[in-house]
């Protein structure tokens, strides 16, 4: 290849051109030339072939269109002889996308190279078919594909890419490519000692899982071992080491593959894993050696990121938040970067967040780092992290930056502190601050959104009104002001400044000459504005001005010729108005409140979230786990006192709510229902544009008495309790009871956490109620965590838990209601009194708007729960087993109808339940030996043993002994077992179904030839 | 998965562009030169990453590094670590180091088939297929070895075997 003397004379040439042109010139030639020499391809030998065929390549490159020579590539690809072969594939795959008509003609070339036995044709194929991977190919080639995959007789360079090839056919055509039953083969590839098959295999797990988790349990263990052995440094060659760490991407890889399992639940499989991560996470030290230092932290990123996945106990989240609050402020820009990006993704993990903002000072450090890439992670992070309570600090700190900030980050910047400043602000006039200052610092980058929201509360607060007025002010007196300042200031003086009417500067007069000194600088979309605003000037002028007036008239005199439509009958109308007298007062009377509505701006903010949503493992996870991610508050007291800044101090100031509902459209029309009669005189839509409100004739044209109606509805309706609504609502409730559909399968969620200690345990569109929980002996402890998933408060929130005889059940209070996208915890002590299946059930309710909603859900506070898996050796069971000699304290049963399971799959299953299998105790493989210590109050620890004798045979059925010193703990644990053994996935706490013999007595007899009996006796 | 692999100069010039997504060549060069417009502009000592979406749309980021007169640039989804990717960058340059001897821009430019199998090698489909550079350079020896022994005797061996022994 070196020795294309034809090629290098081209790439000098190409490099000699003086400029574009030249170059162009030369290619045509070139192009002309190698067009020439293919028409007589009889001519040209393999060598003269791929010389003109890497020319082309090049020009490609350089951004030419290549656009012949296509039929000959793809004809080479049958050439017999390898030059010419490879020369076809490489120009094919650079080339032809992958519906290009001639790619069908190649089909029976490549699967003859495929299946062939020359591992350099194989290659070349799979390499061509990958790069493009066709439909196609993915019908015709997959089944050959995956076949080199598994054969044995393959080198590892061809297998390494056959498991990419058939990876990049199913991303590409997953309905062509049929990976079912694939799970023991993918297993079996884990297998595989050679690393670099081992890499592409793991890639291909990826894919796979990433589609379908639940068919690839069985790759879970394997990939843990995997890791476990790069970590451990064992059996990784000196080739696959990399800057002293054992093959860094291949780490990352497994770790990717493992976040992709919603949880581990084997214990086993998850202590290796975890002793794995701990070890990455404690052992990974910042060094002098760039290279080194990347390859390590990019396994400790992805090792946190796992972490999180897994949602491990606090403890080690909190070692992780300790880690990444390090690398925010070490040196090295790219741990800075990642440790930054890795915080806000750490938000979404529960609990954390208090952590986080010990570590505020540094972020807003590297707000003004020298690289932009991590300033914007650290924008991002703020933004993430930003609530009620430290929303005036972060927000103040970007405003303070934004005179600094790069122009390319400046309308993000101003957008986000806009943002924040409405969710969060502690009080409005705050507000006003904020939206006023980004205005003057950075007018370029403030959407009309941003000031129509200004003018939205002002006007619906009739206590921020002179506030905003004398802030207005000061702005506008100042020299240079931008168009969007004049915008909003003539808008608010022009409503209220006549409540400032008697400081000093204020006069009509004075105001009138402020404002109407910006007009020869304003564009023809401020002008109606300025127009407005001397109309209702004049109007609050009492006593009247003669030489205000004059003035006032002579400039609408002016613009009633203007060539701008608006304007002129702006001018018009108020001119003709302002004859009129007092019906002046009436018709230019002050703006009604505008209806409640969802900020613009949320929605863009919450839409462009959800834009972005990106399939990487943690942002399912975090779908799955808090769709209220965008505001975590801290919990508030019952009784709302002690949080310094609650969000419930907004409604002091009279305005409806900060944000507003989230489903604007249904809100209104259970308003209009309540309000049925009043809805048909009023048929203005609520939802009217925004900008029409401003901009639009509404000002002459809405007398107030017909808009009023709606505000009123408005507000009452997100008062939410004032008599009327409630009156009507009462009927409403009847009929729209469980309309609320639950997200999620209820039953699934409750079985998953009976398995696992946090997790959703239930989801409507209004709420989310998530729990976590600990247990410890017969004790437990569980939060749950309410969460607000709208912009209004949920009300009338109620929880009762109806505990079953055996447990002792306190819920502290719960508050009545949960304020806008908050999320309330609420601890639940739970003591197990004595052995029982029993379920409590929490009796939930609250009322979204007229909506009132009741769910009964079931409390994973169930019997296994109060298990705790325990090892226990042959000297221990035996004398133990023995002791416990028969009914009621041991109970043997046969149980028939069981889903079918290896049994592998049986223990994970007992372990799942912290029921723990001593291996080697039984020296029947068939059988299974476990025990667990079960705690309540009236049995204290106790130990439980299990006996579990499958028949190879028949799978269905099997003998189950049980003993311990409580005959109810001994017959429930039975029956649990039982339960489990058997249960149909979708009712797991209906009895048995008729499989199970229809006798809850367990049968006291002991055969006489009771294996186990036998098996202690061979053993003493 | 990775979306492209360039290789520019600090002028600005396309030293290599293999893009694992079929695009027309016009977009292709669009989205080079608006690598390379945000690249040059940025200092020595920071990070590696630059925001690459509004570039190349959601969900892709970007990873560069700067060796004399090249940059590397490897385009990405967030499937990928960026650590990592950048140990990958590491990997190509190491490698056509141990190819070249002290490679230089030149060399990537007069050896442009070459620079291409190394990638092939390196990266298949976008997905990673070998991560050691001493396997890379194996495989791109033994391609090297076939070619020449087939443009001296325009025959080649019926199989492989003959170049199995590692």
């Amino acid at each position: 290849m070196h020795g294309m003397r034809g090629l290098s004379v081209f790439i000098s040439d190409i490099r000699n051109c003086q400029n574009k042109e030249q170059e162009r010139l030369r290619i045509d030639k070139e192009l002309g030339n190698v067009r020439n020499r293919f028409k007589n391809e009889k001519g040209l030998t393999p060598y003269e072939k791929k010389k003109y065929v890497w020319k082309m390549l090049y020009i490609f490159m350089l951004g030419y269109d290549v656009d012949f020579g296509h039929m000959e590539a793809v004809s080479l690809i049958s050439a017999p002889k390898y030059p010419e072969k490879q020369v076809g594939y490489i120009v094919t795959s650079c080339l032809l996308n992958e519906n290009h008509d001639f790619l069908r003609l190649a089909i029976n070339t490549v699967r003859n190279d495929i299946i062939g036995r020359n591992e350099t044709f194989q290659c070349l194929a799979l390499t061509m078919v990958g790069n493009i991977g066709g439909r196609e190919f993915a019908e015709s080639l997959a089944p050959d594909v995956q076949k080199l995959l598994l054969s044995s007789s393959c080198r590892p360079l061809v297998r390494k890419k056959a498991a990419l090839c058939l990876l990049r056919l199913y991303r590409k055509n997953p309905d062509v490519v049929n990976v079912d039953g694939w799970a023991d083969r993918m297993a079996q590839l884990l297998d595989e000692r050679d690393l670099g098959v081992l890499t592409s295999s793991m890639s291909l797990l990826v894919a796979l899982v990433s589609n379908n988790h639940e068919a690839y349990w069985s790759c879970l263990p394997k990939c843990v071992k995997i890791l476990d052995r790069l970590a451990r440094n064992q059996d990784v060659p000196q080739e696959y080491t990399y800057y002293g760490i054992p093959s860094p991407w291949l780490q990352v890889k497994t770790m990717r593959a493992l976040q992709y399992f919603p949880t581990i639940e084997d214990p086993y499989t998850r202590r290796t894993l975890f002793e794995v991560l701990q070890r990455i996470l404690m052992g990974t030290d910042v060094v002098k050696n760039v290279n080194k230092n990347n390859a390590s932290h990019a396994v400790l990123f992805e090792a946190l990121a796992l972490v999180m996945h897994l949602d491990a106990e606090k403890e080690m989240m909190s070692q992780c938040v300790a880690l990444l609050g390090k690398f925010i402020a070490v040196r090295e820009p790219n741990i800075r970067y990642l440790g930054l990006e890795n915080m806000t993704r750490m938000l979404m993990v529960t609990d954390v967040q208090d952590i986080i903002k010990r570590h505020q000072a540094q972020i807003i450090t590297s707000l003004k780092d020298p690289d932009v890439s991590i300033r914007r992670r650290a924008l991002d992070l703020l933004y993430g992290m930003c609530d009620v309570t430290n929303a005036k600090d972060i927000v103040e700190e970007l405003l303070q930056y934004l005179s600094s900030a790069d122009f390319t980050m400046r309308e993000e910047l101003s957008l986000k502190a806009a943002i924040l400043a409405e969710k969060f602000a502690p009080d409005l006039s705050w507000y006003v601050d904020v939206i006023l200052q980004l205005i003057d610092k950075a007018g370029d980058f403030i959407s009309d959104d941003i000031w129509f929201r200004v003018v939205q509360f002002v006007t619906n607060n009739d206590d921020l009104q002179p506030y905003a007025a004398a802030k207005v002010k000061e702005y506008i007196d100042k020299p240079a002001v931008h168009e969007t300042m004049v915008k909003v200031s003539a808008y608010i003086l022009g409503e209220y400044s006549h409540l400032l009417a008697r400081r000093p500067g204020c006069s009509p007069k004075e105001i009138f000459s402020i404002l109407h000194e910006k007009l020869p600088t304003v564009s023809t979309t401020t002008i109606p504005i300025l127009l407005s605003a001397y109309a209702k000037i004049l109007m609050h002028t009492q006593p009247p001005d003669q030489e205000l007036q004059s003035q006032i008239w002579a400039i609408f005199n002016k613009y009633e010729s203007c060539i701008d439509a608006e304007i002129q009958q702006r001018a018009v109308e108020y001119l003709a108005l302002c004859q009129k007298g007092a019906a002046l007062t009436d018709i230019l009377a002050e703006m009604p409140k505008f209806p409640e509505r969802k900020s613009s701006l949320i929605k863009r903010a919450e839409y462009s979230e959800a834009d972005t949503a990106e399939q990487s493992a943690i942002k399912l996870r975090a779908q799955q786990q808090t769709s209220n991610a965008l505001v975590v508050t801290d919990q508030i007291p019952a009784n709302g006192a002690t949080s310094p800044v609650s969000v419930g101090q907004l409604s002091l100031v009279k305005v409806p709510s900060l944000v507003t509902t989230e489903n604007d459209t249904s809100t209104d029309r259970a308003l209009s229902q309540q309000n049925g009669a009043s809805s048909k005189v009023d048929p203005q839509p609520p939802s009217a544009d925004l900008l029409s409100d401003i901009l639009g004739p509404l000002a002459i044209e809405g007398p107030p008495g017909a808009t009023v109606q709606s505000e009123h509805n408005a507000v009452s309706g997100l008062e939410g309790d004032s008599d009327a609504v409630d009156g009507s609502a009462i009927v409403v409730v009847e009929e729209q009871t469980n309309t609320v559909q639950p997200i999620g399968n209820i039953d699934e969620r409750f079985r998953a956490l009976c398995l696992k200690d946090s997790g959703v345990l239930y989801e409507d569109p209004y709420i989310q109620i998530g729990i976590k929980a600990e247990w410890r002996g017969h004790h437990g402890r569980l939060v749950l965590f309410l969460g607000n998933k709208n912009t209004a408060p949920l009300i009338s929130v109620q929880a009762i838990i109806l505990p079953p005889a055996q447990l002792k059940v306190e819920l502290s209070l719960v508050p009545d209601t949960i304020p806008p996208r908050a999320q309330v915890q609420c601890p639940l002590e739970v003591v197990n009194l004595r052995p029982s299946r029993d379920v409590a059930v929490l009796d939930f309710s609250y009322k979204f708007g007229t909506n009132m909603v009741n769910v009964k859900l079931r409390l994973p506070a169930v019997l296994n729960k109060f298990l705790q898996p325990i090892q226990v050796s042959a000297e221990e069971f035996f004398p133990q087993w023995r002791s416990l000699s028969g009914p009621p304290l041991k109970l043997q049963e046969v149980v028939r109808g069981v889903r079918p399971m290896p049994l592998p799959e049986m223990a994970n299953l007992l372990s799942s339940f912290h029921i723990m299998i001593c291996p080697g105790l039984d020296p029947n493989p068939n059988n299974l030996v476990a025990s667990t210590t079960f705690y309540s109050e009236s049995t204290r620890a106790m130990l439980c043993l299990v006996r579990i004798e499958t028949d190879p045979a028949d799978r269905t059925q099997l003998r189950m002994t049980l003993s311990s010193g409580d005959p109810t703990l001994t017959f429930e644990l039975k029956e649990f077992i039982k339960e489990q053994l058997i249960s149909i996935p979708t009712a797991p706490r209906s009895p048995a179904p008729s499989a199970a013999p229809p006798t809850a007595q367990p049968s006291p007899q002991i055969p006489p030839n009771d294996p186990a009996a036998i098996l202690a006796g061979l053993l003493s | 998965m990775i979306k492209a692999v360039m290789v520019m100069n600090t002028q600005g010039k396309t030293r290599l562009a293999k893009f694992y997504e079929y695009l027309p060549v016009e977009k292709q060069q669009e989205l080079i030169r608006g690598v390379f417009a945000v690249l040059c502009s940025r200092a020595e000592n920071v990070s590696n990453f630059i925001d690459a979406e509004s570039i190349f749309g959601p969900d892709s980021r970007l990873v560069y590094k700067h060796f004399a007169t090249l940059y590397f640039v490897f385009v990405f989804d967030s499937s990928e670590n960026e650590l990592a990717v950048l140990d990958l960058i590491q990997v190509f340059v190491e490698t056509l180091d141990r190819c070249f001897k002290n490679v230089c821009e030149l060399d990537v430019v007069f050896n442009y088939s070459k620079v291409h199998t190394i990638l092939d090698e390196m990266i298949f489909g976008g997905q990673v297929v070998e991560t050691s550079s001493s396997e890379i350079m194996k495989a791109v020896e033994e391609i090297s070895k076939l070619e020449a022994a087939s443009n001296a005797i325009t025959l080649i061996p019926k199989s492989a075997s003959g170049w199995r022994s590692r």
